[in-house]
């Protein structure tokens, strides 16, 4: 178990950063973008080569960092910069491996955001990118807690980024992971079709090993590789007996549910495994879908934990306070994660 | 094309290629210095102007002390791409 202390996003959501903002923030085209966000506190001459993940991956970082120093950055992110490295392939052909710029390169490897958050902050400790597509934050967060456990009075920044390029939303969608119709988010989980529909944003977290003051606690992880059914229910059963004992209930089931026909059964077998009424919440249909917006579902998960003014968009009852929650994500129905988190 | 046409599209090139935000060519003065003071261009942007050469007007900059003379200002820049242009 560790303690998160710091937390900020970036996603499609104005209600998310802003408190005041309520409604529902609209997709475009079957995609939902993520939100400009304030940019100021990255250098100008660095701020134009950078881009929208590396983005949004700096100025969540420095959010957090800003409140409270960190000994090691641990980032999470399937594809980092995608938009640059499609343009910097794109260019080895145009060009025919010829004189190529270094800028769409640099900045659209993997380790960019948790590089440039080093360099920025002059933080020479641990610093690493976990690339494994739909679980990439989960290993993030694993290796945290790892990490916790041999240095425990040490803090880290851990997040997870990811970004819409257009190239791959192509590609994507005639792999049959984005819906081929269009479709509004306001009904994306009522859609009864395969795919889903394209988001990006960012999260990021301060965790320890303090429970003082902490806004949450991160009590479980686990992850799965498999597309067999019964081994899914299996570790998902197994996951709940194991962690959540005594009086103890989960208050909140936060489903990744994205849409995908195909994925439902995963998601209800998940909802069936725990006590009847047990409350649901959706978030797919606020950030699109991605491969670390589990990010981003920790990020709710941990405001819920200390006030319900996202009950509403998440369309679960008003007064709903939990104190546990799990976190149940699939990507692609071959990659799956549990998640729980508590109040401390 | 003339001289003053060249380079107010030399100036849109380096706008683009160096994705100058919020400059626009009429900001960028004939022999305001590119690098340092100016611009305030660095070393990686020094790379993207040689490949900016070589794409748009088909000149190689190879030797470093040569490019020290080239990209100094605008001026600079076009007498070099007058005089060398291969498209």
């Amino acid at each position: 178990m560790f303690y998160i202390h710091q937390s900020s996003c970036i996603s499609a959501q104005k209600a998310f950063s802003d408190p005041s903002e309520t409604s529902l923030t609209a997709s475009v085209n079957n995609k939902l973008y993520a939100c400009d966000a304030n940019y100021d506190m990255i250098p100008p001459n660095t701020l134009r080569r950078l881009g929208k993940a590396v983005k949004m991956g700096i100025a969540t970082g420095m959010q957090v960092i800003n409140q409270q120093a960190v000994d090691g950055i641990v980032i999470g992110t399937a594809n980092g910069g995608l938009e640059d490295c499609i343009k910097f392939l794109n260019q080895i052909i145009e060009f025919e491996e010829g004189r190529l710029t270094p800028t769409n390169f640099v900045q659209s490897t993997t380790n960019a955001i948790a590089g440039q958050l080093g360099i920025m902050t002059v933080n020479k400790g641990y610093n690493i990118t976990h690339v494994h597509r739909g679980l990439a934050f989960e290993n993030a967060l694993i290796d945290t807690e790892m990490l916790l456990q041999e240095n425990p009075d040490r803090s880290y920044l851990i997040g997870g980024v990811d970004e819409i390029s257009e190239y791959n939303y192509t590609i994507d969608t005639l792999a049959g992971c984005y819906k081929k119709e269009d479709v509004s988010n306001k009904n994306l989980l009522r859609a009864a079709s395969a795919g889903s529909m394209a988001g990006e944003g960012a999260a990021m977290f301060l965790v320890n090993n303090s429970k003082q003051d902490a806004q949450a606690s991160i009590r479980a992880i686990k992850t799965l590789h498999s597309t067999e059914f019964d081994s899914i229910e299996k570790t998902i059963q197994d996951f709940i007996q194991e962690h959540v004992s005594g009086e103890e209930k989960i208050d909140l089931i936060l489903s990744g549910k994205n849409g995908d026909a195909r994925l439902d059964a995963y998601y209800e077998k998940c909802v069936s495994l725990l006590p009847a009424n047990t409350p649901v919440g959706y978030y797919k249909q606020l950030t699109g879908e991605f491969s670390t917006a589990t990010a981003i579902a920790l990020w709710i998960a941990v405001t819920l934990l200390s006030t319900n003014r996202l009950n509403a968009l998440l369309e679960i009852p008003a007064t709903l306070q939990p104190k546990n929650i799990l976190l149940y994500n699939t990507c692609r129905g071959n990659q799956h994660s549990l998640i729980l988190i508590s109040k401390p | 094309m003339g001289t003053p046409e060249l380079k107010y599209q030399l100036k849109e090139q380096i706008i683009k290629f160096l994705n100058l935000i919020s400059v626009t060519p009429e900001d960028i003065k004939d022999d305001e210095p590119l690098f340092g003071e100016g611009l305030g261009l660095d070393s990686i942007d020094s790379l993207e102007l040689i490949v900016l050469m070589d794409r748009e007007y088909g000149i190689k900059i190879t030797d470093p002390k040569e490019g020290r003379k080239i990209l100094v200002d605008i001026n600079t820049m076009v007498d070099y791409i007058e005089k060398n242009r291969t498209k």
